[in-house]
């Protein structure tokens, strides 16, 4: 196998599969990229087994054939490589050549015939989605993790669904780790086509590999079939294997009462929270919020180093309430929310607080208090 | 001024106090087995060379007649309860460093219980007088000098350093006797040129720091005669474990489990006897070649419940990849904090109503236990006949 390929296409897309490639999994093979001459051009692949990238990039192919080389190694040499063009020539023993007139490396492949196969799904039902608003709304969804635990997929995995209403028909996303929730919508009119179904979970580990590639204006392709879902833009595909549970009943949870509703100024509610938590550590990291008609006192307690204290003017004619929280679930919600104002929504010491934005509520957090 | 308190061979003393005819005779308390290590030794199985920590099957070859008894945890925790709430008529601030062993502060007690030979010599007479035993004690302006002192006349002797006479006194005390020094450290200083507490004021104290880090400083610090940590009258324990050595080496994950079953049992019962609750669980293997590893798992909720503690060490014995046999397993618990801290409620009651019958299952079993002995009750797969299949 002999092909040339340009620097400045592929260095960009080895740099984004980084992140899969470093992930552990059973198989030594899968810290490898495969590359493969087609008629088109090159197929770039990588895996981690749940997650997999396949991508075609032009080329001038000499003669056929595919090579399985270290994906970190190969990164390295192209992007320090000093001529654009890059010539690829497998020798013996799937030992690959990367050259230029004055440069050669010759670095130990492996058995490409060894690298998994990436899952053929064939008549998938694709819909449009915009690429920037995708990944804004992965973004807000994968703040939100547990520690990986095979036993709570709906924990480590992001609950996809597809909801046709009267008036409207929405893809939502359902993040939870089981002490808070988030769900964010993206709305299509009526007469769109979306595909019907049960929701579905996908790894959220896997998406955050997807944001990487959504940094364009344009839309994507998003279809889910046989187990996997699967993202497709031009001549890019990712496909992640869907995990197997079931997501908690949540629409009793995101419910809300408008009678609550406090407004705040985001910034101002960011800072204070941020101040606060300076104080917090492993074994005390809540903090009390006490509403009471007009204001809030925000207090932490940490035996080991101190306390804090702080006032905000607020429009609030409730009943009192005092609730703990664990500022940074605030702080993390509070980062992701685009918007100058935003709404909390608190029933009493037991029940989870809300938090939109003020305008919008496409994105809606849920944050349980602790027990005091 | 700081006592240490150290009572002498204190195992090895109850059992001779509980059974008068083992009076000067080469006491050994351990485990039977040929396999387990000695928990203490009479002043007179010591003159044969038997020391703690040391190999049984050693011990029995240094000391043949050695009359060897199983340890009673119990009734030595006992006669340490006494004896610590005697030191507490002293002084409020005791600190109870292990079962025989304590700081007392008695700074301002002069004018109380009069100068520190005085209250020395009136604490070992109390101890004697209620539970018979003797002890050691070491007295100092600081924790560090207490403690070297407390061995430097054993058994039931007083040594006294008054603070004039403690420069003189580190100048010369070799830095193995320095808590915190084991052997690789006394090797590493004894390369360095560094044999007793005067050679660490000498030494140039950056390649000091350099060469032992932290410790350095430490060591810095005590060579000085500087040492000014508290006694801390409530320790709060940083960890629970239960560990055994097995009857013979084992492999087999299924018996395994029985044994980790039974120790999660009894370090969650620790918990919650504490009123605290562990964010980490570790599982410790010992293999036949004494190479020991540890695997640990935090949990997202801090727990003191039997079954989430069995739970978790389980699954770490389940991706354990054994190579070779087993000679020793222990469940820890560590990341203590209160249970009356606050914690964090779920969002999803259903997830959780398994976890509150588990607590009701503890709460059922410790209250019985607390009346009836800890053997009154326990699991199925824990009955003798299951545990006997091995």
């Amino acid at each position: 196998m002999k092909f040339k390929i340009k620097k400045n296409d592929v260095l960009d897309v080895l740099s984004k599969i980084q992140g899969l490639t470093g992930r552990k999994s059973n198989l030594p093979i899968t810290s490898n990229v495969f590359l493969q001459t087609t008629n088109y051009g090159i197929v770039l692949r990588v895996t981690d087994l749940e997650t997999g990238y396949e991508g075609l990039y032009s080329g001038t192919v000499e003669s056929e054939g595919a090579v399985v080389i270290n994906a970190r190694k190969f990164y390295e040499i192209i992007r320090e490589f000093p001529s654009d063009e890059i010539q690829i020539d497998k020798i013996e023993n799937h030992w690959i050549k990367i050259a230029n007139n004055n440069v050669e490396y010759n670095i130990v492949g492996m058995n490409p015939e060894d690298f998994p196969e990436s899952p053929h799904v064939d008549d998938i039902e694709f819909f449009e989605i915009d690429s920037i608003e995708f990944k804004k709304m992965i973004d807000k969804m994968v703040i939100i993790m547990g520690a990986s635990d095979e036993k709570r997929a709906h924990i480590s995995g992001l609950y996809f669904e597809i909801i046709k209403q009267d008036d409207q028909n929405l893809v939502r996303m359902v993040s939870t780790d089981g002490n808070r929730l988030a769900k964010v919508d993206y709305i299509y009119s009526k007469d769109s086509e979306l595909p019907s179904g049960p929701g579905i979970l996908i790894p959220k580990k896997g998406l955050q590999e997807v944001v990487k590639f959504l940094d364009f204006e344009g839309v994507v392709q998003v279809g889910f079939k046989n187990n996997n879902f699967i993202i497709k833009k031009d001549s890019e595909t990712i496909i992640i294997r869907l995990l197997e549970g079931e997501f908690p009943e949540y629409h009793d949870i995101i419910k809300k009462d408008d009678a609550n509703d406090i407004n705040m100024d985001r910034q101002l509610f960011l800072m204070m929270l941020k101040r606060m938590s300076i104080l917090s550590s492993e074994e005390y990291r809540g903090v009390i919020f006490s509403f009471k008609e007009d204001n809030l006192i925000i207090t932490t307690t940490n035996p080991n180093i101190g306390e804090s204290k702080e006032e905000m003017h607020i429009e609030y004619q409730g009943k009192p309430i005092k609730v703990m929280f664990n500022p940074r679930y605030f702080i993390e919600t509070l980062n992701v929310i685009d918007e100058e104002k935003v709404k909390l929504n608190i029933i009493d010491e037991e029940k989870p607080c809300l938090i939109q934005g003020e305008k919008n509520d496409r994105y809606l957090s849920v944050i349980m208090p602790m027990r005091i | 001024m700081i006592l240490h308190i150290d009572m002498d061979a204190f195992y090895a003393s109850v059992e001779q106090l509980d059974n008068p005819r083992l009076k000067g005779e080469c006491v050994i308390v351990g485990g039977l087995s040929n396999r387990s290590v000695v928990s203490a030794a009479s002043y007179e199985a010591r003159k044969f060379g038997v020391h703690s920590a040391m190999p049984m099957f050693q011990a029995r070859q240094k000391c043949p007649r050695g009359i060897i008894i199983r340890p009673r945890m119990d009734r030595y925790k006992s006669v340490s309860k006494k004896i610590m709430s005697l030191l507490r008529e002293f002084s409020p601030r005791v600190e109870v460093v292990s079962i025989d062993e304590a700081y007392v502060d008695i700074t301002g007690c002069s004018r109380l219980h009069g100068e520190p030979h005085e209250i020395v010599a009136h604490i070992k007479q109390k101890i004697k007088e209620t539970v018979n035993l003797t002890c050691s004690v070491g007295v100092g302006p600081s924790k560090f000098i207490a403690k070297i002192a407390s061995d430097l006349e054993k058994p039931d002797g007083l040594t006294i350093f008054m603070p004039e006479q403690v420069s003189q006194f580190l100048e010369k005390l070799p830095v193995g006797k320095v808590p915190g020094v084991g052997k690789t450290t006394l090797k590493q200083l004894e390369r360095m040129g560094i044999n007793t507490l005067g050679d660490v004021s000498k030494y140039p104290e950056k390649s000091l720091l350099k060469r032992l880090g932290k410790f350095g400083r430490r060591l810095m610090e005590l060579s000085a005669g500087m040492d000014d940590s508290p006694v801390m009258p409530i320790s709060r324990r940083k960890s629970v474990s239960s560990e055994e050595t097995l009857l013979s080496d084992i492999d087999d994950k299924k018996v395994l489990n029985n044994y980790i079953l039974e120790q999660a049992e009894s370090v969650a019962r620790q918990l919650r006897k504490e009123g605290v609750k562990a964010k980490t669980v570790t599982l410790k293997i010992k293999h036949a070649d004494f190479k020991q590893v540890t695997r640990s798992t935090t949990l997202p909720v801090p727990t003191q419940s039997s079954e989430t503690i069995y739970q978790t060490a389980s699954r770490l014995l389940d991706q354990y990849r054994m190579k070779t046999k087993i000679r020793l397993i222990g469940v820890g618990a560590s990341g203590l904090r209160t249970d009356s801290a606050p914690t964090q409620m779920s969002l999803f009651k259903d997830l959780k109503s398994n976890n509150g019958n588990w607590e009701k299952v503890d709460k059922t079993v410790d209250s019985i236990t607390a009346k009836y002995g800890k053997d009154i009750i326990k699991r199925g797969s824990l009955t003798k006949s299951s545990h006997e299949l091995e």
